[in-house]
């Protein structure tokens, strides 16, 4: 595709994903100043970006949904539930508009149609009573339909001899807007010369109205072929509400005999220049106002990106190399320089991996438009609440966590939160709620789904369970254990399934994304309180901060953030321990010998270090030969070959060029566990 | 079009694992490399027998040997290890291979490559392309991609941990 009509579909797609989030917030608060304004002028953006790229089915849809917001800014038009409903159906469309493929698709063209029927109801509504009301309210506040005229009204000399009194037709003048007139009598000839049956006045005004031209032309009617007559627009803009023009325009009144047009118009001109800038810094402000972050980015290509990320991987690598070196030789003023380069090299690897990493907030917009859309389809009344959208992560994590989290909130929605009628009977309230959480803790980033629904009943999926022959009846299972089976393929216990869900396709799907982006998903509920599901992820930056360790001559990295305290215990005390447990800081822990682990004979040395790492609220020790240091590991991937093998998230590269692996503590700490297991059994 | 460039080159990399003599095509070949400390990654089925540094990148290791269900040898100073460019699952995988020496490249036409016999044979023959015959020897022609491809490890993967499991049923008391 062609490069500017690609760069035009990904600004378009992220103007229209804003558009979304700020109509969502005008549901809530449909009079907000700011919001309107934002609409349109992303209305008014995506307008013009489409003409510019040929795209003139978008160009010319915009067109008419920008009227409507237009006259919503100008208070002509109410922003109600259907405008919005309208607006929103009008914002899917404009995401299938993107995709030229979909134009010879039958029912985008019904759709598109019938969206144009609808956009062009609210823009000519058949009710009259509207009409009446939006136009009292625009007296009142609008400034922006105002266009200001300058009438130079000379009669004729005789003007009285058919009975006209100018000042009547200047009353009717001025009865069209708001008007300054000025009364020139410097034609006015000495008192004894007054001929009192003919006028020698003439007038210059400036009339600001919302009236066409046409209006203040008809005043004049009857006398426009007896008099000089000049009407002019000088301004779209109410000059008479800048006190300035004001001012400015009396003064030349005053002193010279007419203004006349040319000076009325520079005038003015000078009025509409300070008008725009004021109109500008408000706009400004607004922008502020409305968490614009857009105003201070530039778009990169991920290309480029990943290539920002190789180079700084290897320069840490480098930089690794060089520190050692500088150990090892002392040159003179090295160890200095060698430091700083150290810092650096650090500093940029935080900001270069920050680059990379987005706020969650991006997605929980989807959602939220999402459990608008179903709630109302479901006919539920649903909260949602989102918590911890600053947290950020990867951008391909993000993406790969879209469709999962949209399946689980769709349950919630679905099979969760019972009918408001229902929830009151149990003395729940009516709204149900579904809160969306993200946080971090420790190396990992977790994303929290909670709702007050129904929870999961064990007994029906057990029962289910033993229906499908997945376990037999004798078999006892944990809490736990049982709500697991809810991953299987196929699984479902659903009473009906409905459009949205229950066919049994979701949460061995979602179980499955998640694992491919190197994550866990938990679920936990109570029957009549709630379910909550609880994700969690790894932040799959390439370079951590580890602990280097020996064992057995070889090097391991454990990652700094799952470790809470290193002891040197002496090797008795492992080797005899009771039930794998050691007191350390006068606790009991859990501990294992990685050696053993790793099928290795038992180590020679008198003195071992026990590495306490944190796995899931709990704390494991690790016992390793000894403790080398702390080390910057720059994660590479171990290749397909060990794909499956998962107690090591990959390797990195020494200073000296050996090759040490890093270990994943949960997954060591779960085989481990799994092999007492069968231990006690 | 990169397929038909290779089926022009008839060029093959020989080499030894005791005393028969294999022979991989260029295409497939990046590098040989002399043998050098290899990272054991503990819990790995046999043959993997670890990750080396090649040049920045992570280079798992395959033990041609072990692969071939040949028992194990000590290394030599004619051990090396060729580095693999073989075809994954679609994805270009690099991989390298110990043997016991590397001998030639040798150009072998595809009219002296014979079909392997179907009875009789040590090794599956879905890795074999065929068999040619030069200078009184016969050289069997690997599939590459087939031999170091990950299939095996499941299985053996499966029985490695049905033994682990049973080792470690004793008790540390």
């Amino acid at each position: 595709m062609d490069s500017f009509k690609k760069k035009f579909i990904e600004e378009a797609s992220e103007l229209i994903d804003k558009l979304e989030v700020t109509l969502l917030e005008l549901e809530k608060n449909p009079d907000d100043p700011t919001q309107i304004q934002q609409v349109f002028r992303v209305m008014h953006t995506l307008k013009g970006n489409s003409s510019m790229f040929g795209f003139d089915l978008i160009d010319k849809f915009t067109h008419n949904l920008e009227t409507v917001y237009d006259l919503i800014r100008n208070n002509q038009l109410k922003l109600t539930p259907q405008v919005l409903n309208v607006t929103l159906s009008s914002v899917d469309h404009l995401k299938a508009m993107l995709d030229e493929e979909n134009y010879d698709d039958p029912d985008f063209l019904t759709t598109h149609n019938g969206l144009i029927a609808k956009i062009n109801q609210l823009i000519n509504p058949d009710k009259p009573m509207e009409e009446k009301q939006s136009v009292q309210i625009n007296e009142n506040k609008s400034e922006e339909v105002i266009h200001s005229y300058y009438v130079f009204f000379e009669p004729r000399k005789d003007i009285f001899k058919n009975g006209t009194n100018p000042l009547y037709l200047l009353d009717e003048l001025t009865s069209l807007g708001k008007a300054k007139v000025f009364a020139h009598f410097n034609r006015v000839p000495l008192y004894d010369q007054i001929n009192p049956e003919q006028c020698y006045v003439y007038w210059e005004a400036i009339i600001a109205t919302e009236n066409e031209v046409n209006s203040i032309n008809d005043v004049f009617i009857f006398v426009e072929s007896d008099s000089k007559l000049e009407i002019q627009k000088v301004a779209d803009i109410n000059l008479l509400a800048d006190e300035k023009f004001l001012e400015e325009i009396t003064q030349l009144a005053n002193v010279q005999k007419d203004i006349g047009f040319v000076t009325v118009q520079r005038l003015a001109n000078q009025s509409i220049a300070r008008h725009n800038k004021s109109k500008s810094e408000v706009v400004k402000r607004e922008r502020i106002g409305y968490k614009d972050k857009s105003t201070a980015s530039i778009r990169v290509s991920s290309d480029k990106l990943d290539g920002l990320m190789n180079l700084v991987s290897e320069l840490v690598t480098t930089q690794a190399r060089l520190s050692l070196f500088a150990e090892e030789n002392s040159v003179p003023g090295l160890a200095p320089i060698v430091e700083n380069v150290q810092k650096l090299s650090r500093q940029l690897r935080d900001i270069a991996f920050s680059i990379v990493l987005i706020p969650i907030e991006n997605l929980f917009g989807r959602f939220q438009r999402l459990v608008r859309d179903l709630s109302q389809e479901l006919k539920k009344d649903v909260e949602f609440i989102t918590e911890g959208a600053e947290t950020e992560l990867d951008k391909t994590i993000i993406e790969n966590l879209s469709d999962p989290l949209m399946h689980i909130i769709r349950n919630s929605l679905d099979h969760g939160i019972e009918e408001s009628a229902i929830r009151l009977a149990q003395g729940k309230s009516s709204k149900g709620k579904i809160q969306l959480k993200a946080f971090y803790s420790g190396a990992n980033v977790i994303i929290q789904i909670s709702d007050d629904g129904a929870g999961i009943d064990t007994e029906i999926i057990r029962e289910k369970a033993i229906q499908k022959g997945i376990i037999t009846a004798e078999r006892k299972l944990s809490k736990k254990e049982i709500l697991d089976l809810i991953f299987l393929p196929g699984f479902s216990t659903a009473k009906k399934v409905t459009d949205v869900s229950g066919r049994g396709v979701g949460m061995d799907v979602v179980k499955k994304k998640i694992s491919e982006i190197r994550g866990e998903v938990e679920v936990d509920s109570e029957v009549g309180e709630g379910t909550t599901i609880t994700i969690k992820l790894p932040l799959t930056l390439s370079i951590i901060d580890g602990l280097l360790v020996s064992i057995n001559k070889s090097a391991y990295v454990i990652p700094l953030a799952a470790i809470d305290k290193i002891y040197a215990v002496e090797k008795s005390k492992i080797y005899t321990s009771f039930n794998n447990l050691i007191t350390l800081d006068g606790k009991q822990i859990p501990f294992f010998s990685l050696r053993k682990e790793f099928n290795l004979s038992a180590s020679d040395e008198e003195l071992e270090q026990v590495v306490v790492v944190n796995f899931e609220d709990n704390s494991v020790g690790m016992v390793v030969d000894f403790v080398i240091g702390e080390y910057q590991a720059v994660l590479k991937p171990l290749g397909k070959h060990y794909k499956t093998h998962d107690i090591f998230s990959g390797a990195t590269i020494l200073g000296d060029g050996t090759v040490a692996l890093v270990m994943d503590t949960n997954k060591i700490i779960k085989d481990f566990a799994k092999i007492q297991v069968i231990n006690v059994k | 079009m990169e397929q038909e460039k290779t089926s022009k080159i008839n060029s093959y990399l020989t080499f030894k694992l005791g005393d028969e003599e294999f022979a991989a095509h260029v295409g497939k070949v990046l590098n040989i490399l002399e043998m050098t400390k290899i990272t054991t990654v503990p819990k790995a089925p046999d043959y993997l027998k670890g990750v080396i540094n090649l040049r920045g990148a992570v280079l798992p290791v395959i033990d041609a040997r072990i692969k071939f269900g040949m028992p194990e040898a000590e290394y030599t100073t004619n051990t090396c290890i060729i580095v693999l460019d073989i075809d994954l699952d679609g994805d270009s995988v690099h991989v390298g291979a110990i043997v016991d020496s590397v001998q030639a490249v040798l150009e072998i036409d595809n009219n002296q490559i014979m079909p392997l016999p179907t009875l009789g044979s040590r090794y599956k023959s879905e890795f074999i392309i065929g068999m040619a015959k030069i200078d009184e020897k016969f050289i069997i022609i690997l599939n590459m991609d087939a031999v170091f491809s990950i299939d095996e490890i499941t299985n053996l993967r499966v029985n490695t941990e049905i033994n682990a499991d049973n080792v470690n049923v004793e008790k540390i008391d």
